[in-house]
């Protein structure tokens, strides 16, 4: 390669850089998808008698394990089981006594449409070609007790426009932390929903 | 002004150049099937020493410049450790004074994140013993790939990640071993 062809190379990784650096600058803004309605604690089923839970949470992106984002969300996932009150006691320890196993697998699967494109598209034209993308999460959660294993899926997803393009109907924008923290609280109760359902919680 | 700038430039550059950019091994984060095979196994353990075998990279590793360190103590071998204690932890499968102690020797301990594909080899020998008595030896090996980046800082946060996915896995395939669960659960021929 010549050094005129290096320097060429260099010029395209500077531009490059300099979009990316600008489209953060961009107007970026989050919605929580409508399309899993959300459920209200009022909404969820009494447990009689409620029995201890441990909880093993592992988020994944595009099914590999994600660790940073199991560590920054752990918390959550554990909050949102406990205010539940479907649960004598919530743990993140497995092993406890007479305790059942709730196992909740939440993986970014990402945008299901062409997310990079738009996104050089908003980049080269500085957010004036404005996008929305649409970041999916798929939940697997299993709750096992004695012999007995109940098990439930469910699909949520957050959307963002970036740059200049509109809102998506009748939603209300909110921080990416708020929106991630919504659809897991509610990937969380839905799925605690669906199991008492199916009286997984009521097993002796 | 401008030739602070371009002190600042070059003195950025050889610090990197110079490896001196260092930044701490990720959080451990004990995995779903690796609480699931203790709980299956039902073993109780105490973890003693790590330490690494000679040649091999134990307190930093070096990615695209920038410096991974070792655990707590300085060392990936402390990592391996402390890994080891959380998912026993987790499992409720760590006893402090238990009869049996794990203890290990990293054996192959790599990072590459190169543009494409990132990729890691961590392996270890672990030794299991009962009442000093060595009841379980064994060498394991995993690798794993991720894709990585053209761009350095999305590469370094990508492998730092993904490393320690890769103590998972030696752990995994520790804890799923049929001779080590077999040893775990040994009673005394006495």
């Amino acid at each position: 390669m010549s050094c005129f062809d290096l320097r060429r190379v260099a010029m395209a990784a500077l531009v490059l850089v300099s979009s990316t650096g600008l489209s953060a600058c961009m107007n970026l803004k989050s919605y929580v998808d409508p399309a899993l309605v959300p459920v209200a604690k009022s909404q969820l089923p009494t447990v009689a008698t409620p029995k201890p839970v441990s909880v093993l949470f592992e988020f994944r992106t595009k099914g590999n394990a994600n660790p940073q984002a199991t560590s920054a969300l752990q918390g959550r996932v554990i909050a949102a089981t406990a205010e539940s009150d479907m649960f004598s006691k919530v743990s993140s320890t497995a092993g406890i006594p007479d305790a059942g196993i709730l196992k909740i697998i939440i993986d970014n699967v990402g945008d299901q449409g062409n997310a990079v494109a738009k996104g050089i598209g908003t980049g080269l034209t500085l957010g004036l070609a404005g996008s929305l993308v649409r970041d999916g999460y798929a939940c697997t959660a299993s709750y096992a007790y004695k012999e007995k294993t109940y098990e439930t899926t469910l699909n949520h997803a957050i959307l963002t426009t970036v740059g200049n393009h509109r809102a998506p109907p009748g939603l209300t924008a909110v921080t990416p932390m708020d929106a991630i923290t919504q659809v897991v609280d509610q990937l969380v109760w839905h799925a605690l929903k669906d199991l008492a359902e199916k009286q997984a919680f009521s097993a002796e | 002004m401008l030739r602070f700038g371009r002190f600042s430039i070059i003195a950025g550059i050889a610090l990197i150049a110079a490896g001196c950019i260092s930044t701490p091994s990720p959080k451990y984060q004990p995995s779903i099937s690796n609480t699931e095979s203790l709980l299956k196994s039902a073993v109780k353990l105490r973890v003693g020493s790590f330490v690494a075998a000679r040649g091999v990279e134990d307190k930093s590793l070096v990615i695209r410049g920038w410096q991974l360190e070792g655990g707590s103590d300085g060392t990936f071998g402390g990592y391996l450790r402390e890994a080891a204690i959380k998912e026993l932890q987790t499992a409720s499968a760590y006893e402090d004074a238990g009869e049996f102690s794990l203890t290990g020797t990293l054996t192959r301990n790599e990072l590459n994140a190169s543009i494409k594909t990132g990729s890691a080899i961590v392996g270890a020998e672990f030794v299991l013993t009962r009442d000093h008595e060595i009841v379980f030896k064994k060498s394991l090996e995993a690798r794993h790939e991720w894709e990585s980046s053209f761009v350095g800082v999305v590469a370094l946060d990508a492998a730092v990640a993904n490393y320690s996915v890769t103590v998972q896995k030696l752990l995994g395939k520790l804890f799923a071993d049929e001779d080590f669960v077999a040893a775990a659960r040994s009673k005394p021929s006495r």
